[in-house]
């Protein structure tokens, strides 16, 4: 059953699943009845409603028709209302020799009349109030800023209501309401610029207060009047009376404005887009009511005010959007110049900052970090990085970081703000701004760390009101909407470009597949083409040597240059081959015992060193993976090189050797033979690069570029030291793990 | 011993012939040597066609194909000759410039019995046509023609 709940039994805790909407009960200073909408007769009343029907009578009201309750001629009235399509109804009546102020509005459960008497001091009509509110609303485009636009209209709400005192107060985002404006007579105690904490208007408060715009208290101390009977007797359920301006309101609430002083209270919610933006609060020390003419006009104020907050913050937002605009184009025009977005970013780090007013600013790519200004270290960026992608957004906001995420707290300093946005779904890639901490001083209207206190083992509210001083540590300013938004575009714009540059690289990876096409044709043809003429001298040269046997020692000599000539041009275009095929062949990578291979190596150049005096150092080398036939091929390259090179040496010594680390395997070929000078070390390695003159050493200079090659494929390394007479050492090095090779 | 087949040389390049036919003489080979200039002359060689269709019948003791070839390049006269059953036993050497990798694996794919890529030496590549023509045209047992002749289909 429903029934008013004592004072006595107040726990705040509950405050949040008190039931508002169906409190069993109405404010004692009228009286309301429910209609059924089809039989007109009275289903529900206030236990008071046998007021209605004048001193003369003293029957019930329920179960009479509407008619028989209020007459004739106030029933056609209503009736004639109920057939158009407006929801709510006010109007003053004549009932039963009476002038009542009635208000109507339909439910599911029916028609639900409310009756009140006019205070009759103040009986004054709602065009008295026309000529103020136009005044206002000629004036408001007039004020320079919204304390200004408040104040004005604070002033009007009280000269209209007569309360002793009106606060307009905004909420924050965590509904903590501030007080921008007020107006007041003195009688009851200024708490502009003060806050209220969230908890003095719980949730399914603020959702009704969205809903029903209007409240009032006309005194604090009065006896709820219970509804009769208790649940309506269509649906068995306690009545609906969320726009019913005389539902009895939470004790706990009355208890909150007895102990601030407030007997009498009307607030009117200011809504912005649909959702509740802040409150116009009344108040007096003294029970007051407030006509519904007041009342009326006091609602249409709210309305002017609440467009008019409304236009202002939309075209404030707007300017921004449009000012945050103009500096993303700037960046991204920037940005599309540079050689990647980052770069591009970091090497327009005033832009970059101003996009969101930021202190600090960094991003985060392909587990690179550029950062400009003051921002977190390396390290902390990249575990707010990983936070962040574990929560899977798009975007992050906050003004407190280390309150919100504590285990940054540390960060405050710089980093109380932060601002990031995503710009990958599959790697961690993120765009941060940061905002430092900005101490200040924040004045509450009574402590609010104790909503609530503990007096004669009871819960109540708090009981003092008196100002209280919060530091406010771990705070930057807050990002304005504006802001935010321009981080989401500026967001998809990057985006945008990352995916473009990817489309751009995926095209000149399909150019190049075409060159690379292209090439390999191409050395195709010379394979076939350029070696036959040069087989077909040597065959030529040497069918004639053959055929004349008399030929001089010079036509002789001519005769073996041009064989010699054309037999080097066949092996040039025999290594340029091998040398582009290197490039395309696949690697087939299995285990090698690098030390049989040497091995074989030794013997298949015996033949060409027949006669000389070599010494072969060969310590054992490590087993390596790779490709045999390349790596022979290699290994081949470079003890050439060295029999080459010390073909003056007597002895030659060629010292081979290897070893083992944690991540590789290196090889080393050393001789004592001409050497090289270390100054041109960087030309060893290419192609058609010679360090002799050609009659000195032949060779077609491209074995050493094949060897790197091969080297570099398997994922290796290859260097060369030198003295020049005194010998050359290589080094190559392959990484132990198959995984890095790209064949 | 095998009795003496010609050796059918596939070849448009005029220098390459005579440079061929002076290595193969040198080894006094009693085979003759049919020389076809392109990839449809083979064919109609091998299948006694247009301006081979009244030669005596027979398969050549070996096919010396190179790979470029005007018309009807190497890789497909190897191919028709290794897929129709008349001359599936036929033997093939591809002797070529290249050595590029995706023709060797392709001739070897169509069964090419040897593949041969010519040495800018010319002692080298003396050797190299010899030896075939010794290996081919000498050594190597062909089938007998009823099997040569039968359609394994």
């Amino acid at each position: 059953m429903v029934s008013a709940v004592s004072t006595s039994d107040l726990n705040l805790d509950l405050c949040a699943q008190e039931p508002i909407r169906i409190p069993g009960s109405i404010q004692p200073h009228g009286m309301l009845v429910v209609v059924d909408p089809d039989s007109r007769q009275i289903v529900q009343v206030s236990a008071n409603a046998s007021a209605l029907l004048g001193n003369d009578r003293r029957e019930a009201v329920l179960g009479l028709s509407l008619r028989q309750a209020i007459g004739e001629i106030a029933e056609r009235q209503i009736t004639a209302w109920l057939r158009t399509a407006d929801s709510s109804y006010l109007r003053t009546l004549e009932i039963n020799g009476r002038r009542l102020q009635v208000l109507g509005h339909q439910t599911p459960q029916g028609v639900v009349l409310e009756f009140e008497q006019p205070p009759a001091s103040e009986v004054e009509t709602l065009e008295a109030y026309y000529p103020r509110i136009g005044r206002f609303m000629e004036d408001v485009s007039a004020y320079a800023d919204l304390a200004d636009l408040c104040n004005a209209a604070a002033r009007e709400f009280r000269r209209i209501s007569g309360f002793n005192r009106v606060m307009i107060y905004s909420f924050d985002a965590q509904w903590n309401g501030e007080v921008l404006a007020e107006d007041g007579d003195g009688v009851l105690p200024s708490y502009l610029g003060h806050r209220f904490p969230a908890s003095d208007i719980p949730a399914q408060a603020r959702e009704l207060y969205r809903l029903n715009r209007l409240r009032i208290i006309p005194d604090a101390n009065y006896q709820p009047v219970p509804l009769e009977p208790a649940f309506h007797p269509r649906d068995g359920k306690p009545l609906d009376m969320s726009f019913a301006a005389l539902r009895s309101v939470s004790p706990v609430h009355l208890q909150y404005m007895r102990n601030m002083g407030t007997i009498a209270s009307m607030s009117i919610s200011i809504l912005m887009d649909g959702k509740l933006w802040g409150l116009v609060s009344c108040h007096n020390a003294t029970p007051r009511r407030v006509n519904a003419q007041a009342r009326t006009a006091c609602d249409l104020l709210g309305k002017v005010l609440s467009q008019h907050i409304g236009a202002r913050q939309r075209n404030a937002y707007a300017a921004k959007r449009i000012d945050l605009k103009r500096i993303e184009s700037e960046l991204l025009t920037k940005i599309a110049s540079s050689d990647s977005f980052q770069s591009g970013l970091a090497a327009n780090a005033n832009i970059w900052l101003g996009l969101t007013g930021a202190a600090g600013a960094a991003v985060l790519h392909d587990d690179a970090i550029f950062t400009v200004g003051a921002t977190p270290s390396a390290a902390r960026l990249r575990m707010l990085t990983e936070k962040l992608q574990a929560q899977g957004t798009e975007s992050f906001a906050t003004d407190s970081l280390g309150l919100e995420w504590p285990d940054f707290a540390d960060l405050s300093e710089v980093a109380s703000g932060v601002l990031a946005i995503s710009i990958s779904q599959l790697h961690p890639s993120y765009i941060f701004w940061f905002r430092p901490e900005v101490e200040r001083t924040v004045l509450w209207a009574g402590d609010p760390r104790k909503p609530t206190e503990t007096v004669h083992d009871r819960l109540h509210p708090r009981l003092s009101f008196a100002s209280w001083k919060e530091q406010v540590k771990n705070r930057a300013l807050p990002w304005s909407q504006a802001e935010i938004d321009g981080a989401l575009d500026f967001r998809n714009a990057i985006i945008n470009f990352v995916l473009r540059r990817a489309e751009e690289r995926a095209e000149l990876t399909s150019q190049l597949q075409r060159s690379n096409k292209e090439l390999e044709s191409f050395s195709y043809s010379v394979s076939h083409d350029l070696r036959a003429p040069f087989r077909h001298i040597v065959g030529y040269t040497q069918l004639l040597r053959e055929r004349e046997k008399s030929l001089s020692a010079q036509s002789q000599h001519y005769l073996d240059s041009i064989n010699e000539a054309a037999a080097s041009a066949g092996q040039l275009v025999d290594d340029l081959l091998s040398f582009s095929q290197l490039g395309r062949t696949t690697l087939a990578v299995l285990p090698v015992d690098m030390h049989k291979l040497m091995q074989e190596i030794i013997r298949s150049v015996e033949p060409d060193i027949r006669g000389r005096q070599i010494e072969w150092k060969v310590q054992p080398l490590p087993p390596t993976t790779g490709d045999a036939g390349l790596l022979r091929q290699a290994l081949y390259n470079l003890v050439d090189n060295s029999l080459k090179y010390t073909r003056d040496r007597t002895p030659a010594v060629v010292e081979i050797g290897g070893e083992q680390t944690r991540t590789e395997c290196i090889y080393t070929v050393r001789d004592n033979g001409v050497g090289f000078d270390m100054a041109y070390v960087h030309k060893l390695f290419g192609v058609f690069q010679r360090l002799h003159r050609m009659e000195e050493f032949a060779g077609t200079g491209i074995g050493l570029a094949l060897t790197r090659r091969i080297i570099e494929r398997h994922g290796g390394w290859i260097e060369a030291r030198g003295v020049v007479e005194q010998g050359a050492e290589f080094r190559f090095g392959l990484p132990r793990r198959g995984d890095n090779l790209d064949g | 011993m095998a009795d003496l087949r010609p050796i059918l040389l596939v070849e448009d390049n005029l220098k390459d012939i005579e440079l061929t036919l002076a290595a193969l003489a040198k080894c006094q080979l009693a085979n003759d040597i049919v020389v076809a200039r392109d990839g449809a002359e083979a064919l109609e060689y091998l299948y006694c066609r247009g301006r081979y269709q009244d030669r005596i019948p027979g398969d050549p003791a070996v096919v010396l194909l190179d790979l470029k070839l005007p018309k009807v390049d190497g890789l497909e006269v190897l191919a028709k000759i290794k897929s129709e059953g008349a001359t599936r036993s036929v033997p093939v050497v591809m002797l070529t410039s290249s050595r590029e990798e995706s023709d060797l694996v392709r001739s070897y794919e169509l069964g090419v019995n040897a593949f041969v890529v010519k040495p800018v030496d010319f002692n080298r590549f003396f050797e190299a046509i010899q030896d075939l023509g010794m290996f081919w045209g000498v050594l190597n047992e062909t089938p007998p023609r009823s099997w040569t002749n039968r359609d394994p289909t």
